[in-house]
């Protein structure tokens, strides 16, 4: 195998067809970093793609590689710093992605990486206890102007935190904020009225929500989502907040243009597929496709939005 | 119920949960290996498994590896899983004693009708079980960690150095002050190193503290073998002692009640019961050298979480430990969310999932009698064998943990500074007990805080919170009283001579 990269390598310095190398690719499992723990949304969402991509393409094998810690910062620097050989690949999730170079903790930019697509997505949600007497937004913000609510967010920096902020901007009130570990904490706190309301995420609540064990008032997306569609949006409601959990793929930035492409395409192509459509179904992954250039965009707007709600509140 | 018993009780059913029983019982029996690591790692593997038979495995770990971690730490005074600490307290004298045979035989019984006796519970009230532990708030959660903490107090009085034991309990919890303050997101003392971003992860500090330092102290034993005599007595088998019962009921019920508690764990289980226990025992001068009651009620207490932490994960989505929300991840894959359509919808793999504990727990159980002679043996081995092995199986573990050299350094690193303290007097228990119980006595405080909006009066609003208050009380109180008597009869004796 080394003999083989070496004689790979020799093609390419000597600038003949860098097809060449594409046409080797891979001879060698390719790795993919996954900045979370084995078992949770984003390693499930790594392993349908693996399963699928494994099945239809001959030659293509993968190893998941869990790197949980720090709000996927290890995990995100691991991408950045791997060799851009077509070998290593890997997840990420927004906001933390962003939030960590916003808040400077970050090793490495959006510049550090090639964004392949992005696969899933959660929807930010608004809930409340189910015996609260706030039904919609307006009450929320009545009732926040009233009396300082308590509110539970997942961590300081998270999605569910930066939504809580932007709608004390827009509606002009100021929450009690509760910092929780994790959405276990956030549920825990809902379901026992320990709080008047969290901003979480659709797939941690909606099972709550329809048996009647928690309330949800709006959903944090432009549009209204497929799993819950009489749920209105906070924009119908009159209050632009807008927050999504976003799970998408990346390569480590310098990877031979042919061998991204080709990655590129088979990302696209597995999630294209009706069985990883149905296998994110029954996994309750929720899928919102969007191609690199997309993806790209699309967490650069996000930088710059959490970047001005740094500025007013750093954490 | 009886279509649920049949599928338990198929040929390929009874052995999937023997293999993941057994399984367990070795994840827990390594240092490093913990069962929230195992079920972990598994549940991507059961996506491809039929539903019933991938819960069924994880579940047989899940028991297996809470029973796992009692025997090296009666056998090597090196415990698993911290949730075992309590039981080494107690177990690794009887072992020195040539007593392993009985305190192996305790320990089995013990976690086999916490096990059971939680399943149980599970079975029959979890919906409204569930129900209950919500009114648990973050208040009380502060108030239990402090339940927890007065545990040091009951490791102190063996030694009478309370002080000393106080101190190691104080130098945890300022141990586990490094990371990021989850309340304000702010970094304390991580000295720009990435590594301690998310704090100090105490399976690291477990492994050095107990695994290494009991292997350094082996190594620099000057007697190359243990005396034979211990060998002899341990072919003798023991009854069970008597008034044992007692131990193993308060132990399943405090570890049943605390394990339903969303977020609690095993360790504060352990040491609650074990606590429990000392006070209400007639034989309070054993414990510390060797009382089978302390691991009766501590092996008890941590198996009883098994059951009680799958109450709130399986009725609400809240899981009751890390193991817990691991084995909630599998349940997800195969599209069964947690709620009332498990008891429903997919009551078909849910109660024969439920019903596979029960055998699970049977089989550790007769695993655990069967194998306890030839277990205790394991002391036995001489230290130029053992050291090297677990030495890397120490190594190994701490680097499996988040697979990162780091936490390998980390563990030296608590060995080397765990080996100090010991030698000075310092009880390693207390502080390892400060570094787990800290950090949870840190979040129940400030968000009970947050949530009470400053006024300290929500640590005595609810009625869960006084009880607490009067047990909390009950475990401090007489121990000050006999250690105020003791340094006063020790003060009149100097003056007298």
């Amino acid at each position: 195998m080394l003999k083989r990269t070496f004689l790979a390598g020799a093609i390419m310095s000597l600038g003949l067809a860098v097809g060449a190398v594409a046409a080797e690719y891979p001879t060698q499992s390719i790795t993919i970093i996954v900045p979370s723990k084995a078992g949770g949304s984003t390693d499930r969402t790594a392993r349908m793609f693996t399963e699928i991509a494994e099945k239809n393409y001959d030659g293509f094998e993968f190893v998941i590689n869990n790197i949980p810690g720090s709000g996927g910062q290890k995990g995100f620097e691991a991408i950045a710093r791997a060799k851009p050989d077509g070998y290593t690949i890997g997840l990420v999730f927004t906001p933390q992605l962003v939030a960590h170079i916003v808040s400077g903790r970050a090793g490495y930019t959006l510049d550090s990486f090639h964004v392949m697509g992005n696969t899933a997505q959660d929807p930010a949600i608004v809930v409340v206890p189910k015996d609260s007497a706030i039904m919609n937004m307006q009450d929320l913000a009545d009732a926040a102007k009233a009396d300082a609510l308590t509110v539970a967010v997942n961590g300081i920096g998270s999605d569910d935190f930066l939504a809580a902020k932007s709608f004390e901007s827009k509606a002009g009130v100021e929450f009690n904020l509760l910092p929780t570990k994790g959405s276990t904490e956030q549920k825990a706190a809902i379901l026992g009225g320990h709080v008047d309301a969290a901003f979480m995420n659709l797939s941690q609540m909606i099972k709550q929500h329809a048996a009647g064990d928690a309330r949800i008032i709006a959903l944090l997306t432009e549009e209204r989502d497929s799993h819950l569609p009489d749920m209105p949006t906070a924009q119908e409601q009159g209050f632009d907040v807008f927050m999504r959990a976003t799970r998408g793929f990346v390569a480590p930035a310098g990877i031979d243009p042919a061998i991204q492409e080709q990655l590129d395409t088979m990302l696209a192509e597995v999630m294209a597929s009706d069985e990883f459509k149905d296998n994110a179904m029954t996994g309750s992954i929720f899928l919102l496709p969007m191609s690199g250039p997309e993806y790209l965009a699309y967490l650069e707007g996000l930088q710059a939005e959490t970047q001005a709600v740094y500025d007013q509140a750093p954490w | 119920m009886f279509e649920y018993l049949a599928i338990v009780f198929s040929l390929s059913s009874l052995l999937t949960i023997a293999i993941g029983t057994v399984a367990g019982v070795a994840i827990g029996g390594m240092p490093g290996l913990t069962a929230t690591m195992a079920v972990g790692l598994l549940v991507p593997f059961t996506y491809t498994m039929d539903p019933t038979a991938g819960l069924m495995l994880l579940g047989g770990i899940y028991c297996g590896a809470m029973y796992g971690g009692s025997i090296p730490a009666i056998l090597l005074n090196t415990p698993g899983t911290p949730a075992a600490v309590a039981t080494a307290i107690e177990g690794y004298p009887m072992s020195q004693q040539g007593r392993a045979g009985l305190a192996l035989k305790v320990s089995v019984t013990a976690s086999y009708v916490g096990g059971t006796f939680s399943t149980l519970i599970l079975l029959l009230f979890a919906p409204l079980l569930a129900r209950q532990a919500l009114a648990f708030g973050p208040a009380e959660t502060f108030l239990l960690a402090l339940m927890g903490l007065a545990g040091i107090i009951s490791i102190a009085d063996e030694n009478s150095s309370l002080i000393k034991a106080l101190i190691a309990g104080l130098l945890g919890m300022i141990i586990a002050v490094i990371g990021t303050d989850d309340m304000s997101g702010s970094l304390r003392y991580t000295m720009g190193m990435i590594e301690l971003i998310d704090g100090i992860d105490f399976m690291p500090a477990l492994i050095g503290l107990f695994s290494m330092i009991q292997m350094l102290e082996l190594a620099g034993m000057r007697q190359k073998s243990i005396d034979t005599s211990a060998l002899d007595k341990t072919q003798k088998s023991e009854p069970m002692p008597r008034g044992i019962a007692k131990h193993i009921a308060l132990g399943s019920g405090t570890g049943t009640v605390i394990g339903i508690l969303p977020g609690e764990g095993a360790t504060i289980a352990a040491f609650i019961s074990y606590n429990f226990s000392k006070r209400i025992s007639k034989m309070k001068e054993l414990f510390g050298k060797g009382n089978p009651e302390g691991i009766a009620a501590a092996e008890a207490g941590n198996n009883g979480c098994v059951g009680g932490s799958l109450v709130p994960t399986l009725t609400l989505g809240i899981p009751g430990n890390s193991v817990a929300a691991a084995l909630m991840g599998a349940f997800i894959i195969h599209g069964m969310i947690p709620g009332p359509d498990l008891f429903t919808e997919y009551a078909n793999r849910t109660y024969p999932f439920i019903l596979s504990l029960f055998v699970a727990n049977g089989v550790f159980l007769i695993v655990g009698l069967t194998f306890a002679p030839y277990l205790a043996r394991i002391a036995l081995i001489p230290p130029a064998i053992m050291v090297p092995v677990v030495s890397a199986f120490a190594v190994l573990g701490s680097y499996a943990l988040n697979n990162a050299v780091f936490d390998v350094y980390l563990m030296i690193g608590f060995a080397l500074f765990g080996l100090i303290l010991k030698k000075l007097g310092y009880s390693l228990e207390a502080l390892i007990l400060g570094l787990i119980l800290g950090p949870i006595a840190e979040g129940g405080f400030t968000q009970g805080m947050i949530i009470g909006k400053g006024s300290p009066w929500i640590f005595f609003e609810s009625n869960i919170a006084k009880v607490m208050w009067v047990i909390i009380a009950l475990l401090l109180v007489p121990p000050l009283i006999s250690y105020l008597k003791m340094v006063r009869q020790n003060a009149a004796g100097v003056r007298s001579s």
